[in-house]
């Protein structure tokens, strides 16, 4: 029995089938099945999965949205599970789009697929000065600072938010993302990570949180 | 004039080389009957007589034309509707649908421009962006001024983004010599460019 539903809401996050999944956590838990096992082996399992055929181009962003809701719909039954919450809460990240850009599409992605996975989220929306950036973060005790942008114009900022993360010996990791961003020019300006896309900079918040 | 974006174009956009399953392709036909009802697109252009405060690219030019497009406010307000909402792929296949959309409405622009200026008897010229490629991102300010058409529904925020976001503008300019730091041999998309006319 644990087995069989245990695959079944592994392959309904992984198929992206929200009220599949949501079903199946609440079917697991009426039967006594370890919370636990439910988020590494079903939740979490499975959305490593959809990450990876993301990125073999298996998949693609929409596919990936709808596996993001299927996992958060289960993460919101198995929360009451963990005490106060803190086992199913994997990081705290502040998310927003660079000071003077108002784009917010790719922000909005990762953001979700952050909140699926069980993080919690502050987004901060457009056009975000560095000083609030790091206020909110202080406000929130972030682990990760996440700062989008699309336009080269606009990009500069992110070196302002890694200076006074830096600066100020601030306990923030900083991952930045979007189109003119490189590994280059994360590297130049001191970020601890960039993420190519959306799915990238998810996986990418994991291993900045477990450092 | 209308803007079009068919299911096929808008798979290729988000990535699909091989039709996705059923249940998608259905998401994306629902999306794209919504576009027509959320795009109130407008394009505008000027002919620039205005020898004074040129911006570089435009400097020499014999003919010289500042334009600009948008798909309107209302398509932005769904976006942000589906994500509050909370169905992001519906958003994101929107968003992607309205990306599409003012690439052609710019194209579009771009057509009007080159037989008005055809008319005139030039016929290669070649637009720029500001923020690309040499063109100062400020010199949004001056295009608008220039447009100066308030119909247009284009406004700009303090570092010169356009609102509506899925709104483009371009400086166009046809004949004369273009200055060395702007010529197209120069650049390194130059192999691969669309934007030559």
């Amino acid at each position: 029995m644990t087995v069989d539903i245990i695959k079944e809401i592994y392959d309904a996050v992984l198929e992206g089938k929200v009220d599949e999944a949501s079903n199946r956590v609440k079917q697991a838990l009426g039967s006594g099945v370890d919370p636990n096992e439910i988020l590494n082996s079903s939740l979490i399992a499975a959305m490593d999965v959809v990450g990876e055929k993301f990125g073999e181009g298996e998949l693609f962003i929409p596919q990936v949205l709808w596996s993001a809701k299927a996992m958060q719909s289960g993460m919101d039954l198995l929360k009451p599970s963990f005490s106060s919450g803190e086992h199913a809460k994997k990081g705290t990240i502040v998310i927003g789009t660079a000071k003077g850009d108002i784009h917010d599409i790719g922000k909005n992605l990762l953001a979700i697929m952050l909140e699926g996975s069980g993080f919690e989220v502050a987004d901060l929306g457009v056009d975000v000065t560095p000083e609030r950036f790091i206020e909110k973060a202080a406000e929130v005790k972030a682990d990760v600072v996440a700062v989008s942008a699309l336009l080269t114009t606009t990009m500069q900022s992110m070196g302002e938010v890694v200076s006074l993360v830096k600066g100020r010996s601030l306990p923030f990791k900083v991952i930045i993302g979007g189109a003119p961003v490189d590994q280059a020019f994360c590297e130049e300006i001191g970020a601890d990570a960039y993420g190519m896309d959306a799915v990238d900079g998810l996986r990418k918040v994991k291993e900045l949180v477990k450092r | 004039m209308n803007i079009r974006v068919q299911r096929e174009e808008l798979l290729r956009q988000i990535g699909y080389r091989q039709p996705p399953e059923s249940r998608l392709l259905k998401m994306i036909d629902d999306v794209l009957a919504l576009l027509g009802d959320l795009i109130e697109h407008k394009l505008a252009f000027k002919v620039i007589q205005d020898e004074q405060s040129l911006p570089p690219f435009l400097v020499g030019a014999a003919l010289k034309y500042a334009g600009g497009a948008t798909l309107g406010q209302k398509l932005e307000n769904k976006v942000k509707e589906l994500f509050d909402e909370e169905k992001p792929a519906e958003a994101y296949i929107l968003d992607t649908a309205g990306s599409i959309a003012i690439t052609k409405a710019g194209d579009a622009l771009w057509s009007r421009i080159r037989q008005d200026a055809a008319s005139k008897g030039f016929r290669k010229g070649m637009r720029r962006t500001p923020g690309c490629r040499g063109i100062e991102l400020d010199t949004q300010r001056w295009i608008f001024e220039e447009l100066a058409d308030p119909d247009l529904g284009i406004t700009l925020t303090e570092s010169w983004m356009m609102v509506p976001r899925k709104s483009l503008s371009f400086l166009a300019r046809f004949g004369g010599k273009l200055k060395n730091s702007f010529s197209c041999e120069g650049c390194p998309q130059y192999a691969d460019c669309t934007l030559r006319g």
